[in-house]
């Protein structure tokens, strides 16, 4: 079906369950699709802008109390939505990063943190995880003391993943933050895969700047995203306008430079808006679902040759495998190859393992039921069982 | 202007996400069981309803 001229409905998550690493706690939430529905034109959310002229000030909808809402749920001082993560990350970089400079990252940093560095000029250095893929306060501190020693400087900022992408694994921020600010080198928490899915208090952490993907993890549609920050960096981050225009004269009031103005507009931040009261209340129920996340990786287990990458016992819901001694072993007989494992589960009515993979693979099992939890664990273990392999 | 048909289109649409949410929290089987079945009764009532308000104000 159809919803536009050459743009087929999408209708994934109506028709299976989506293990997909990346899409899982992006869904929306029921509320968050009326609001699409009732705020899907451009410039909807400015119909009672007025004075000041700046979208986190307008108050029908209430999107300066979301703003103040947002900053108090995660125990920061201020926030901001922002078009993604990612430029939360560009906005701190923009503003601490002068060219040349260098920047600690990690190695198991996203991508978009480098991009960030790079286009403030910056140099990012990474700080190595550890055999068990964690960054640690060790690690970091020998990382500073490297990187002044090699540029004579202290770098102006270092990013951390508070769960990686790679691993799903869960870093001890709080003891990085503290070694970092023995350097007076301020820290940007990357919260993208904890920010509105588990409980995050960005005073605990220790974080200069928490960075929250909404369409990553608040149930909101794309690019969403928050930064906040406290009350030290606040007007340095959110620094407003000082242009004039040589010819007219013209100022721009209290634009924010790293806002390009106005922040997030129209059904993106209606929709964090409307997801927001259900996902401050999901994250109060981290423990399920990550003992649903436990229950789809012991079912893996329980196939002869599969390994979990990830930390075991799982404190996250996205999950690393190694299948390369179980289903990668069926594949290299199989007719369909390496596909016949995406399309197995297909058949079953489950999506998001990408088609061709059967060696080392993501998912994430954030916001299935109990019903759907067992029958992905059953689908694995059945698939498993036509094919040949044994379940321990 | 008809108030009342608008504030039934978006009843109508309200209501139906919620149908599609029941599709999501079923999928893939989409066996209902009688509580969901209970609530896809009273929603699709709700739907007539607001479809008979649009037919009201907007055809006869």
């Amino acid at each position: 079906m159809k919803c536009a001229v050459d743009i087929e409905s999408r209708d994934v998550e109506e028709m299976y369950v989506n293990i997909d690493p990346i899409q899982a706690g992006g869904r929306l939430t029921v509320d968050a699709m009326k609001a699409a529905i009732a705020y899907g034109d451009g410039y909807s959310v400015c119909d009672n802008c007025r004075n000041p002229p700046r979208l986190d000030y307008i108050k029908n909808p209430p999107i300066a109390q979301f703003h103040a809402d947002l900053a108090a749920w995660l125990n920061m001082d201020t926030a901001r939505v922002v078009p993604g993560a990612r430029r939360g990350f560009q906005a701190v970089a923009s503003t601490y990063v002068e060219k040349g400079d260098p920047v600690i990252v990690t190695a198991l940093a996203h991508y978009t943190e480098f991009m960030a560095i790079e286009g403030a000029g910056g140099i990012p250095l990474e700080i190595p995880k550890d055999g068990k893929n964690h960054i640690t306060p060790d690690a970091a501190a020998e990382k500073i003391e490297a990187v002044i020693r090699e540029f004579s400087k202290t770098p102006p900022l270092l990013f951390v993943d508070h769960v990686d992408y790679q691993f799903g694994n869960v870093h001890d921020v709080a003891a990085i933050t503290k070694v970092a600010h023995q350097y007076d080198i301020p820290v940007l928490v990357n919260g993208a895969y904890t920010v509105g899915i588990m409980p995050v208090d960005g005073k605990a952490l220790g974080a200069d700047f928490v960075v929250g993907s909404g369409h990553k993890s608040m149930a909101a549609p794309a690019p969403s995203g928050v930064l906040a920050t406290t009350n030290e960096h606040a007007e340095r981050v959110f620094r407003t306008t000082q242009a004039k225009g040589d010819v007219t004269g013209r100022t721009f009031g209290i634009k924010e430079v790293e806002m390009m103005g106005c922040t997030l507009m129209g059904v993106t931040v209606v929709g964090m808006m409307a997801s927001f009261p259900r996902v401050r209340e999901r994250v109060q129920h981290w423990d399920t679902e990550v003992a649903h996340s436990q229950a789809v990786v012991d079912a893996l287990l329980s196939i002869e040759g599969t390994k979990v990458l990830s930390d075991y016992p799982r404190q996250h819901t996205l999950t690393r495998i190694d299948t390369r001694e179980s289903f990668d072993k069926v594949a290299q007989q199989h007719k369909k190859r390496g596909f016949f494992l995406a399309s197995d589960m297909k058949k079953r009515g489950i999506t998001g393992v990408i088609p061709g993979s059967t060696r080392v693979w993501k998912f994430n099992t954030f916001g299935l039921t109990e019903k759907q939890i067992r029958h992905v664990g059953e689908s694995f273990i059945e698939i498993a069982r036509e094919n040949g392999l044994n379940i321990v | 202007m008809s108030k009342r048909a608008v504030d039934a289109v978006f009843q109508a649409l309200f209501l139906l996400s919620d149908v599609r949410f029941l599709l999501r929290e079923t999928t893939p089987g989409h066996d209902l069981d009688e509580a969901q079945k209970a609530r896809a009764a009273t929603t699709l009532d709700k739907v007539k309803r607001q479809v008979a308000i649009l037919e009201e104000e907007l055809i006869r």
